[in-house]
């Protein structure tokens, strides 16, 4: 997408964004179908905007949601096992709970290490997949290599298994760099599938301003200060003012979340500190 | 106490040069142990040209406190380091001290000499100064615990090893004793290669894997199942010090070697907190960790064994007014010079904070300090259901039975009560007279 389109996007009043959102969804409903679709939810502020303007269009189109899928990465806030609950109550979702049990079952703690040659030949492979060499792996859920084991693998094994074409997440430009290339469909490959990404041009206060106008439920930790929530672990917070109180222009959404503290605690661990 | 050597003339003050090699948690008597088992032979003929002498910690006996007093010369209420964590006073979550938050000078950055530092437990991350620095545990960037940049691409080229795969130890012990036999190897060659290649005056360089070794293994130290890889290691750490001291004989530099606590074989484990649990003294809600401790807690206790009054003005949910803290503080002194297992005596001294530390960060200290007896080992852990118990660890630091060795006749009258905080004015004598 050109630069421009991206800017006047960008520059939408908040109805005309949730409009171009639910035209998305509008448009990924009728390529791939309710039954070929999985919503990815987290239970941060992005996924249950984009997880209600899905249930707003669906409502519309009087067709059933399609299912939802939550990822334990490992280390899941008590408040947002909780809130994900009754999100699933209020709007009667079908939800997939999908995690890594291979990894899990060998883990006590974060920072905890697993000789490689302990895990399975899935893991194992998926390990060589990104180069990872060393014969020990420290379990730092929101790491890159965690991610891979923790969120990929099972995400791949529920595409291929369930026959899923299209996965809708709530990512957005503004959150990073990395994010800023990505198109309202992208194709994936290894398995082939489509990302639906629909409110790809909210910026982090569209969010704000959505969930308090059209009254869509958020998770109590933004309350307490967390602007962007991630595994417990790799999540902090650097004010107690509510998260859409905060300057959110002048300051970065992800900052809060880092891992050298959680290095640092397994190390200690593992000498018998803690 | 013989001189080092009858034809070396005493270098200049400007010309003098210190070599200390770090040997962490080597005590005393382990030393004196191989080296009349001949297991040290290069050691024996070390210590016959100098003064091999006992040595006592820091209080807490532990590496970040111990090697913090080393490079400073003070106590912990002046550097600021008593412990690997603190606890944030209001959302009582863990705070880790690193080396930027040291809070008095190194001995070297006081004299203001070029030096090397390598390896030296709590001096992560390495800061830019007047030499070389090469961060010790706990590192954990391998970049940002090296200074400068040209020494990163050195390490990164013999694929030096910041610390030995600890985690290793209780799953596999063959695949922890590689580790620490590889990452001995590659911290004795970049050594060995900084040594000879840069400028310096002052030459440290900590070896860690002694540490590691013992933690995990130290009941086979003078016998038993795993006696021969401390053989074998203790021989190739003789090898690396014969090296040292042959080139800094040459060098005509004084030579020190230094552990910073001792060891001993492990008896039980001892969880402070539990038993304050059990005392009535700490309650935790909800979560399994110090966060949950409630408003109901008169004390807690950070590893190893500092224990903290929990008072209203200092903590968000302090219960203990001011007033109460001094008899609050014996009753704890009592609970714990009582606390037996199996009959014996666990607790050799219990020190109110103004006992033992003193300086600007007093207000920081711990308000009581447990040293126990060799052997029982205290840790804060509050996860475990008895006050008693036994994990993997083979090994619990002493306060006692730490080592010193002086090349040459420099310590003056202070060999009497010497303490690991001694080493950096002995140091800075030399080196300025």
């Amino acid at each position: 997408m050109e630069q421009h389109e991206k800017d006047t996007l960008l520059k939408l009043h908040i109805d005309q964004k949730v409009e171009k959102a639910k035209s998305v969804i509008r448009e990924a409903i009728g390529k791939f179908g309710i039954k070929k679709i999985a919503i990815a939810m987290t239970g941060g502020k992005d996924s249950t905007a984009n997880l209600s303007i899905f249930k707003q269009v669906c409502d519309e189109m009087k067709v059933n949601l399609p299912v939802c899928i939550f990822i334990d990465e490992g280390d899941v806030f008590d408040e947002i096992r909780e809130f994900v609950d009754y999100i699933k109550h209020l709007w009667s979702l079908e939800i997939v709970y999908l995690k890594n049990t291979d990894v899990l079952s060998q883990v006590t703690n974060i920072g905890d290490a697993i000789p490689v040659n302990f895990l399975n030949e899935i893991n194992q492979a998926a390990l060589r997949e990104i180069d990872f060499s060393e014969s020990l792996l420290t379990f730092l859920p929101d790491s890159t290599v965690c991610n891979h084991l923790m969120k990929t693998i099972p995400l791949r094994e529920f595409i291929t298994s369930n026959h899923i074409h299209a996965v809708s997440t709530a990512i957005r430009w503004d959150e990073q760099t990395a994010r800023k290339d990505e198109d309202f469909f992208s194709e994936r490959t290894d398995p082939f599938h489509t990302r639906i990404h629909p409110i790809l041009h909210f910026r982090e206060r569209d969010i704000w301003i959505a969930i308090f106008k059209y009254d869509i439920p958020f998770n109590s930790l933004y309350k307490l200060g967390y602007r962007s929530l991630g595994a417990r672990c790799a999540t902090s917070k650097l004010s107690d003012i509510p998260a859409w109180m905060q300057d959110l222009e002048n300051t970065a959404e992800r900052v809060g979340r880092g891992q050298e503290k959680e290095q640092i605690m397994g190390q200690l661990r593992a000498l018998g500190y803690m | 106490m013989r001189a080092h050597s009858s034809t070396q003339q005493s270098p200049k003050t400007s010309d003098k040069k210190v070599v200390i090699i770090g040997l962490d948690g080597v005590p005393y008597s382990l030393l004196k142990h191989y080296t009349e088992l001949k297991a040290m032979p290069h050691l024996h003929e070390i210590v016959s040209a100098g003064n091999l002498l006992p040595m006592n910690s820091s209080l807490p006996e532990v590496s970040s406190v111990a090697w913090t007093s080393f490079m400073t010369g003070k106590n912990p209420a002046e550097h600021g380091v008593f412990g690997f964590m603190e606890i944030d006073r209001n959302t009582y979550e863990y705070i880790f001290p690193n080396f930027l938050s040291l809070k008095a000078q190194t001995f070297w950055e006081v004299l203001g000499l070029p030096t090397v530092a390598v390896n030296i437990p709590q001096t992560y991350p390495a800061k830019p100064f007047n030499g070389i620095m090469v961060s010790g545990f706990v590192a954990i960037d391998f970049q940002k615990a090296v200074y400068p940049k040209r020494v990163y691409e050195y390490l990164k080229s013999i694929d030096y090893r910041l610390d030995v795969q600890s985690e290793l130890a209780l799953k596999d012990p063959e695949a922890f004793f590689k580790s620490m036999f590889y990452t001995f190897e590659k911290r004795t060659e970049a050594l060995k290669h900084i040594y000879r290649n840069d400028e310096w005056r002052i030459f440290i360089g900590t070896i860690t894997e002694t540490d590691r070794l013992h933690h995990f293994f130290f009941d086979s130290a003078r016998g038993g199942k795993y006696h021969d890889v401390f053989i074998r290691f203790y021989q190739m750490l003789d090898d690396f010090l014969w090296e040292m001291f042959q080139a800094s004989q040459k060098d005509n530099a004084l030579f020190l070697t230094c552990s910073d606590h001792g060891f001993t074989t492990i008896q039980t484990e001892v969880y402070a907190n539990r038993y304050l649990i059990e005392q009535g003294m700490l309650t935790l809600s909800g979560k399994n960790d110090l966060c949950g401790i409630t408003s109901d807690s008169y004390a807690f206790c950070l590893d190893p064994a500092r224990i903290y009054i929990h008072l209203k003005d200092r903590y968000a949910r302090g219960r203990v007014d001011i007033g109460e803290y001094n008899s609050l503080r014996e009753k704890i002194k009592y609970l714990f010079e009582s606390l037996r297992y199996e009959g014996k005596r666990t607790v050799q001294k219990v020190y109110f904070k103004e006992d033992i530390f003193s300086g600007g960060y007093f207000d920081d200290a711990p308000d009581l300090y447990i040293l126990a007896e060799p052997g029982f080992d205290m840790k804060s852990s509050v996860k475990k259901e008895s006050i008693f118990g036994h994990s993997h660890f083979r090994g619990a630091h002493t306060y006692h039975d730490a080592h010193l060795f002086i090349s040459d006749d420099v310590t003056g009258d202070i060999t009497s009560d010497l303490t690991i905080e001694k080493i950096a004015p002995i140091v800075t004598k030399y080196l300025s007279t």
